[in-house]
């Protein structure tokens, strides 16, 4: 039954047609046939024991007069039935007396019985009969018939139930092929929709209803459920549409205000920084020319200003310099990170010579990015790194990397004073201190300039810290190919 | 099984008898042959006197069966009825409850007579005469081919309300006599 079910629904709809027909005219036929062959043995009989019964009384005078010429001449007139193949007249001693055909080969006659009645032995149907004038038993008939009546019945009516059969079965064909189109068509109709529909992702489609059936209702169903379908993508992505418009729109005005920002920030940081010069210039004015008049007290408040301003003017470097960056597009080249991490390293290195500092440097491969940019990045993060280990006895700094298919990952470590990663957050804001500044001296502006160069070359920059373990910086690059 | 002792008996008879003369054993098979017209002539009911009476073969003039008839009859019935051999000297002696009657050559002269005596009366009259059926008699015995054969007159039977079956007629040669009396 598991291949009857994989079978395509025309086939099986036929073929059910086809075992239910075939069943049951194989059992009506089976039933007539049997019926047909037990009420023939019965006719047969009953015809043979009429017939006997005619010769038996019309040969009583012949055997109680002993008149062999008359039984021979009523035995005779059997020819008439020529299915009997024997039929012999025993006198009331048991004696032949007379027989038919003349041909009769009269050893091979059957031994005369004491039982009366016809029964079928192999291929006769033969039996004694007594002859009897009124009640007084003269003789006894014996008859003989072959089948071959029986034979040719069955074999016609053989004839007949396979023609039936055949027919029928024709006819059962024709039919099926006719009317399990209305099963199979609509349910076939239904199945070549749906596929066209999921494979050509067309929701427009519409299945074609053939009738008002369960199969109708099924089509109609589908069709709904189709429309349904159609009508909330068509909704689904009206809204995506929208929501792109939208973002687009979103995205230009910040970039927008964006520009304006980075263009305040500038020109706020470039007005900034004429004034701070002019207060620089005129303090050591004031410093030089009047160094005698002032006291020492007052020599110390105008240290106290140059400080200040000096770090005001920094502060203003740096911010003019993360404003710059919004600003301009990336020359980008090869550059060879190791030499440049290298030559900063000597650079940073010559200011604190005095401390003990393990430096180690891998092979670090190529990028291909800004220089200036990217030398601000290395040194950024080597002066911070040099900066959080600095009340470390032994500071040790490694520089590495890795690389998988589209960046490589260039990283610094140190054994610092690290940060809580609960801040971490906050850690590439403009202005923003993990550390106060009495401790570390900063502007909170450089790792956010660092972050917007990696951002701009289309990297990324993370860290992980312990606090008093150390802190490790990655940042990736895209490589050259995949940019 | 009386019966086939009494048939064994009668073949044994046949047997013996044929090494005898040959008129012995022709009575001997016309003795059976008379049972058997019981057989197939049918009386009126009135010819009895009741149902349990007997059927009466009677024989006039001289009898040529002998014994054979009693063993022939003895045992026998016909329709609830037994069967007795009553023998007559003379017309006379006929009953009135005679059913079959065999008369005998040596009465041949009056034959005419006895019969017409008999009219009316329903007695199966039987005889060897060559000219019984003319004279009004009903069958008569011939010899043919060494065979015993029958002759009917069906109208003599019929006019004494007697009913010949066909088929003992099928092996009779039918004699329709022109009676004088017409």
């Amino acid at each position: 039954m598991t291949l009857f079910r994989d079978i395509p629904i025309q086939k099986k709809l036929m073929s059910v047609i086809f075992l239910i027909s075939g069943i049951m005219l194989l059992v009506t036929c089976s039933s007539f046939f049997v019926y047909e062959f037990y009420t023939f043995r019965q006719t047969t009989i009953q015809k043979l024991s009429t017939l006997g019964e005619i010769i038996s009384t019309n040969s009583t005078a012949a055997l109680a007069f002993q008149d062999q010429e008359s039984a021979d001449e009523i035995l005779a007139a059997l020819k008439a039935e020529p299915h009997i193949v024997a039929a012999c007249l025993y006198d009331k001693n048991g004696k032949l007396f007379s027989f038919y055909p003349s041909s009769l080969d009269v050893k091979k006659l059957p031994v005369k019985s004491e039982l009366t009645g016809y029964h079928f032995d192999d291929s006769y149907l033969q039996g004694f009969q007594p002859v009897v004038q009124g009640s007084k038993q003269l003789g006894t008939l014996y008859l003989r018939s072959d089948l071959d009546a029986m034979y040719e019945r069955f074999t016609l009516y053989s004839i007949i139930t396979a023609l039936v059969i055949a027919t029928s079965l024709l006819l059962a064909y024709f039919l099926s092929q006719i009317l399990q189109k209305s099963i199979a068509k609509p349910i076939l109709a239904l199945a070549e929709t749906v596929k066209t529909i999921s494979i050509q992702g067309n929701y427009s489609l519409r299945a074609i209803k053939l009738g008002k059936d369960e199969l109708g209702s099924l089509t109609d169903a589908f069709n709904d459920m189709i429309g349904q379908i159609h009508s909330q993508n068509l909704t689904l992505s009206e809204f995506n549409q929208t929501l792109e418009q939208k973002v687009k729109d979103r995205t230009l005005e910040l970039e927008t205000v964006n520009k304006q920002l980075d263009a305040f920030s500038y020109s706020i940081s470039h007005d900034l920084r004429a004034p701070i010069r002019s207060i620089n210039n005129y303090i050591n004015i004031l410093l030089e020319d009047y160094d005698e008049q002032l006291d020492t007290e007052a020599k110390r408040l105008i240290q106290v200003v140059i400080q200040n301003s000096q770090k005001m003017g920094l502060l203003i470097d740096d911010l003019l310099a993360f404003a710059k960056l919004g600003r301009k597009d990336l020359a980008k080249v090869p550059l060879s990170m190791k030499t440049m991490v290298k030559e900063i390293w000597e650079e940073a290195h010559q200011l604190e010579s005095n401390r003990n500092i393990q430096f180690v440097i891998q092979d670090i491969p190529e990028a291909y990015a800004e220089k200036a940019t990217i030398r601000q990045v290395w040194v950024n993060l080597i002066s911070n790194a040099l900066k959080y280990s600095r009340k470390k006895e032994n500071t040790s700094i490694e520089i590495s990397w890795k690389e998988n298919e589209k960046e490589i990952i260039y990283s610094i470590q140190d054994n610092g004073i690290g940060f809580d990663m609960k801040y971490y957050n906050k850690l590439f804001g403009v202005f923003q201190r993990l550390h106060s500044a009495q401790d570390f001296e900063g502007t909170g502006v450089g790792l956010a300039i660092v972050e917007r160069i990696i951002e701009k070359h289309g990297g990324k920059i993370w860290a992980k810290s312990t606090p008093n373990v150390g802190t490790v910086f990655y940042f990736s690059l895209p490589k050259h190919n995949s940019v | 099984m009386r019966h086939y002792i009494k048939i064994s008996l009668l073949f044994a008879g046949i047997l013996i008898l044929s090494a005898q003369t040959p008129s012995t054993r022709e009575y001997q098979l016309k003795a059976v042959f008379i049972l058997n017209f019981t057989q197939f002539v049918e009386w009126p009911p009135n010819s009895f006197s009741s149902p349990q009476a007997p059927l009466v073969i009677g024989v006039l003039g001289k009898d040529p069966f002998g014994n054979y008839l009693e063993e022939v009859l003895s045992n026998e019935k016909i329709n609830g009825h037994a069967l007795v051999a009553h023998r007559y000297k003379s017309m006379e002696d006929i009953e009135k409850d005679c059913h079959v009657l065999y008369i005998n050559l040596s009465e041949s002269g009056k034959n005419e007579k006895i019969i017409t005596n008999l009219k009316g009366v329903s007695i199966l009259t039987v005889s060897d005469n060559p000219d019984f059926l003319k004279q009004g008699g009903m069958i008569r015995f011939y010899t043919k081919d060494n065979k015993i054969q029958l002759q009917i007159n069906p109208e003599a039977a019929k006019s004494a309300n007697l009913t010949i079956s066909s088929k003992l007629l099928r092996l009779a040669e039918v004699i329709t006599p022109k009676l004088k009396s017409k």
